[in-house]
């Protein structure tokens, strides 16, 4: 056992752990974030991903015990308890989630994406789109309600940056 | 619990991790952006008794020394994409990165750990053979370069030796003009290709002084096409005519057949996109000039 401290969503906590549990397992028992998914476990799917001091990175492909002294976000950060981040909002007024399985790999994922392009101030095209979230699946309610929440949700972040 | 228990090593500089790795010889294995080794503890294909995190060693840089551009082992592929020095030396690495996998894998795999774990159909140890490049590696006992050509061994397999860790790769700097082009076909855009190209044109007055032609998916390995770099150099960029060429250089081939593809679908596959990425590299040569 190793004694290692991960700032989790703002919060600073010291936790015991084997050098072979995953971020995603100890995210999920020893955090209660029951919000970071498990797919795969192989990298292929998306579910799982987190931010690791900023960056988006897949929790079932990193050991808690290199995270050491760092900050994560989970999706339990964003939008409050009732989801209202613009891209949560937009995932469900453009039919973005079903089952929502893989929906907090996905917001996690497009995120930065997203503050990205309204930093930009541009509208990605469809491809552009569709390569941000390409580490992601979805396998019940498809990907166009996807892309439409995001080209959404940058529309709504760029209208409301251009506010006075 | 997925992968079998562990001792972590997080060594802060490159002589600790070097002794760490000759202690441990083959019980030992760096850990770099852990895309391809910890999905493989996860399955339990790999067992290491021993990881030596190396993210915490200076091996991030990008520098050119004399005519030789030095990728440091740790360089994330992603870097590769915004790097003045490989965008104006090396198109063909850049169109070449931006087809492995994903973003967030893209964000956190390294150079170094592409090329050691030598996936038949990886990008980078591809990109590092067509450059010319060498790969530098470290051990207890000292440094050694070895060509790209002779590094990767198989699938999965290189010149690699217990104890060894990679520094960096060097890619010589093109003299004159020149152009590149990469081509790969995947199932889906971002997995692993079935098979890929890359092309390297040296050129002067519309005529191509120099070339260079790799692929993947014919064998263990990527190879180049030495043939190929035969016919081409000293020919017309608006009409390379190497047809007949690379229709030989493919019956010396002798491609795997498998789920994902025939033997004659991979061979006519290698010969479709060498021929895209010659083309390519030939328009854009002359675009240039
Ligand atoms: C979903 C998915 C899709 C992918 N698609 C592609 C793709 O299309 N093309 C592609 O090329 N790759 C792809 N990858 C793999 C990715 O590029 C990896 O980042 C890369 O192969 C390994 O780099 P790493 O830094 O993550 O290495 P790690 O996973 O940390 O290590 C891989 C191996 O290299 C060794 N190693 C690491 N660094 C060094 C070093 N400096 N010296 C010696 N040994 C070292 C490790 O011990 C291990 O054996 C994909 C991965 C995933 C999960």
């Amino acid at each position: 056992m190793i004694t290692i401290t991960l700032e989790v969503n703002d919060v600073s906590r010291r936790v015991q752990v084997e050098p072979r549990r995953l971020l995603a397992d100890v995210l999920r028992e020893q955090f209660g974030l029951s919000g970071v998914h498990i797919g795969c476990a192989q990298g292929a799917c998306g579910c799982c991903t987190v931010h690791v001091e900023g960056t988006p990175r897949l929790s079932c492909l990193t050991f808690a015990v290199q995270c050491d002294g760092k900050a994560i976000k989970t999706i339990e950060s964003v939008g409050g308890s009732k989801a209202e981040h613009m891209l949560q909002t937009a995932f469900r007024t453009e039919h973005g989630l079903q089952c929502g399985y893989c929906t907090p790999g996905f917001i996690m994922t497009l995120m930065p994406f997203v503050e990205q392009m309204t930093g930009e101030r541009r509208m990605p095209d469809e491809a552009e789109i569709r390569e941000a979230m390409s580490g992601n699946i979805c396998r019940c309610t498809g990907y166009h309600g996807i892309v439409a929440a995001v080209r959404k949700a940058i529309a709504d972040s760029l209208e409301d940056t251009e506010r006075p | 619990m997925k992968p079998t228990a562990f001792e972590y090593h997080r060594p802060d500089t490159l002589e600790r991790a070097l002794s760490l790795l000759a202690q441990f010889g083959d019980d030992g294995r760096p850990i770099a952006g852990g895309q391809s080794l910890v999905p493989m503890m996860n399955l339990r294909l790999a067992r290491p008794l021993h990881l030596v995190d190396i993210n915490g060693l200076a091996l991030c840089d990008i520098d050119q020394q004399d005519n030789v551009v030095r990728i440091g082992a740790l360089v994330r592929h992603e870097t590769h994409l915004r790097d003045p020095l490989i965008a104006r030396h090396f198109p063909a690495l850049v169109e070449g990165v931006r087809a492995i996998g994903h973003p967030t894998i893209r964000r956190n795999g390294t150079l170094g750990g592409s090329l050691a774990h030598c996936d038949p159909t990886a990008e980078l140890p591809l990109l590092c053979m067509l450059h010319d490049g060498a790969i530098v590696v470290a051990s207890s006992n000292g440094e050694r370069r070895i060509a790209a050509t002779d590094f990767f061994e198989g699938a999965y397999m290189t010149a690699l030796e217990a104890g060894e860790m990679i520094v960096a790769a060097e890619l010589p700097v093109p003299g004159g003009a020149h152009a590149g082009a990469f081509e790969e076909m995947a199932e889906r855009k971002g997995d692993f290709a079935i098979a890929a190209a890359g092309v390297v044109l040296g050129h002067e007055n519309g005529r191509i002084t120099g070339a260079k032609v790799a692929c993947s998916g014919a064998a263990q390995a990527p190879m180049r096409a030495r043939p190929v770099e035969q016919a081409l150099n000293g020919a017309d960029l608006a009409s390379p005519g190497a047809a007949a060429v690379i229709a030989g250089f493919l019956e010396t081939m002798d491609p795997p057949g498998d789920h994902a593809a025939s033997a004659p679908y991979r061979r006519a596959l290698i010969g479709e996109l060498i021929d895209r990425a010659m083309t390519k590299a030939c328009r854009r040569a002359l675009e240039a000039s």
